[in-house]
């Protein structure tokens, strides 16, 4: 894109760029809560659904001062963050190596991809009773659920990037006497660290998907529970308030995953 | 022709060993579970007490039962995304105001977590069916849309110019211009939206309905029939893999090389 090779070397044109960018996130925003305070509106006025009015723009805002100062959005992120922070940690712990194997041993690969095609379909949330019968305690599940939810992306990801790595490269390694360890983390991690960010990115975006209705049943912390919890209170602008924070919440993981990308992106000669 | 069928049995044998050993591993696990007095009750989880449930099941028509209901949900809700995720990737890739403009909104909510929509979804729609197909069509919206306008992006905005200029109207431009130079990614955005929406659909089923896979595997878990649950598993695999075998062969089908 011509615009990007411009503003490599015009910083003129950067700051330009930025701020058009920053205007339009703000726009955007703007008109997006306008329509839901729009929609908001018309609920309270209608007598037949104004019971509903706390889904609107202005009690959603409002509420969360509330859950703020009662700690309940706190204790809520902090849960459900040390589920996901377990199990994506797992997920990559037992991706990372696997990813590699199957990347570098086509037998392996040949022979694990049928299997593992399977496992992979198999919806994450099927897992539960099993989880709930193996692990003492809930939060082993829900940990256990995020991880194999969130392990499938990192593994596929991993392989991926060790395919696009040359040969060459390894032979020249072990010409200059590389040992396994050096292979490692000299050759095969630098070259994959793309990848394998894209393949984190991905398996965040299915843990996200699955932390929340694990955290429905069983358990009387976190964000899923919190947003149950406010729909049998009947408090619908404390449920609001939470699922525009998990909302919040997954952008803010999502951008630093694109950032961490972003970081780790190389040219490749040939690409 | 004698190498296409060398590949085409290896590819074979390496399905059906893989597949043997994933059995295997399988009835390995919970034998020497079931060796341990602690854990023996984990013996009914094995591969033989769950094929003799599968076949139990399918002759009394559960698992058709559980199937049809499941995939009527699952169509439904993807009809949906597709319905409204196209024509609002269209319109991304189309208009750089709105792709813009939306963006911000668009990715806040692409981040909520779908199943958090299910206490609005329940009191939005009349039957729990309809709030899990809402459910199905939310999360399942987001890939159809960002790969129609990934697509789009690809195309070369001179095709545009000469349909123009041989007198294309606005509906020939979509039917002879965009659509087929888009199938590619859209199929590709509706494989991973199918993905999302298999993720979403079984804990949907776990609460309000009496049908489908996921109501299935929680009233096996409630009468303890852990041989069914086991069978319910299969199924869902069996069924998902299905459903993503069928979807790369319709992305294989219209894939074209790009110069």
């Amino acid at each position: 894109m011509s615009a990007t090779a411009t503003n490599a070397t015009n910083p003129r044109a950067a700051a330009q760029a930025a701020a058009r960018s920053a205007v339009n996130w703000v726009v955007g925003m703007a008109i997006f809560l306008a329509l839901w305070w729009l929609g908001g509106y018309f609920i309270g006025a209608n007598p037949k659904t104004a019971s509903f009015a706390g889904f609107g723009l202005i009690p959603t805002l409002e509420a969360f001062p509330a859950l703020w100062q009662s700690g309940k959005l706190q204790a809520a992120t902090l849960a459900s963050g040390e589920r996901l922070g377990a199990g994506m940690a797992l997920a990559i712990a037992i991706g990372l190596p696997i990813g590699i194997i199957v990347g570098r041993s086509k037998f392996f690969r040949d022979l694990s991809n049928s299997g593992f095609q399977f496992v992979r379909m198999i919806s994450p949330l099927s897992w539960t009773p099993i989880a709930v019968l193996v692990f003492s305690s809930w939060d082993g599940s829900i940990i256990f659920l995020v991880a194999i939810a969130a392990v499938w992306p990192v593994v596929f990801a991993t392989a991926a990037g060790l395919a696009k790595v040359d040969p060459a490269w390894f032979k020249v390694a072990r010409n200059l006497g590389a040992n396994p360890v050096q292979m490692l983390n000299q050759i095969i991690m630098p070259a994959i660290a793309f990848d394998v960010f894209t393949g984190i990115r991905l398996a965040l975006g299915v843990a996200w998907v699955v932390l929340v209705p694990a955290e429905l049943l069983g358990v009387t912390s976190g964000l899923g529970y919190t947003i149950k919890d406010a729909r049998e209170t009947l408090s619908y602008d404390h449920l609001t308030a939470m699922v525009l924070t998990i909302g919040v919440i997954g952008y803010f993981l999502d951008s630093v995953c694109v950032g961490l990308i972003r970081r780790f992106s190389w040219h490749r000669g040939d690409a | 022709m004698g190498s296409r069928f060398a590949g085409l049995s290896y590819s074979a044998s390496t399905f059906v060993a893989g597949l043997a050993i994933l059995l295997g591993l399988w009835w390995f696990s919970t034998w020497a579970l079931s060796l341990s007095p602690s854990t023996s009750q984990f013996a009914s989880f094995g591969p033989g007490p769950a094929f003799k449930a599968t076949w139990m099941m399918l002759e009394n028509g559960h698992i058709q039962k559980a199937v049809w209901s499941s995939s009527y949900r699952l169509g439904a809700g993807l009809v949906i995304a597709i319905a409204v995720g196209v024509p609002i990737g269209i319109l991304i890739g189309r208009s750089r105001r709105f792709r813009e403009l939306s963006n911000s909104p668009f990715q806040l909510m692409r981040m909520i977590s779908p199943l958090s929509w299910e206490p609005i979804a329940v009191i939005v729609f009349a039957g729990w069916d309809a709030a899990i197909i809402f459910l199905v069509a939310i999360a399942a919206v987001w890939p159809i849309m960002f790969a129609t306008a990934a697509g789009l992006a690809k195309v070369d905005p001179s095709w545009f110019k000469v349909a123009r200029n041989l007198g294309a109207s606005p509906r020939q431009m979509v039917t002879e211009i965009i659509i087929p130079a888009i199938a590619f990614d859209v199929l590709t955005g509706i494989r991973l939206a199918l993905g999302v929406a298999w993720m979403v659909l079984v804990p949907a089923e776990f609460l309000g309905v009496r049908s489908g896979l996921g109501y299935t595997i929680e009233d096996a878990r409630e009468s303890l029939e852990y041989d069914h649950l086991m069978a319910m598993l299969v199924v869902i695999g069996a069924m998902g893999y299905a459903l993503d075998s069928a979807c790369l062969t319709l992305i294989k089908r219209y894939s074209w090389h790009k110069q």
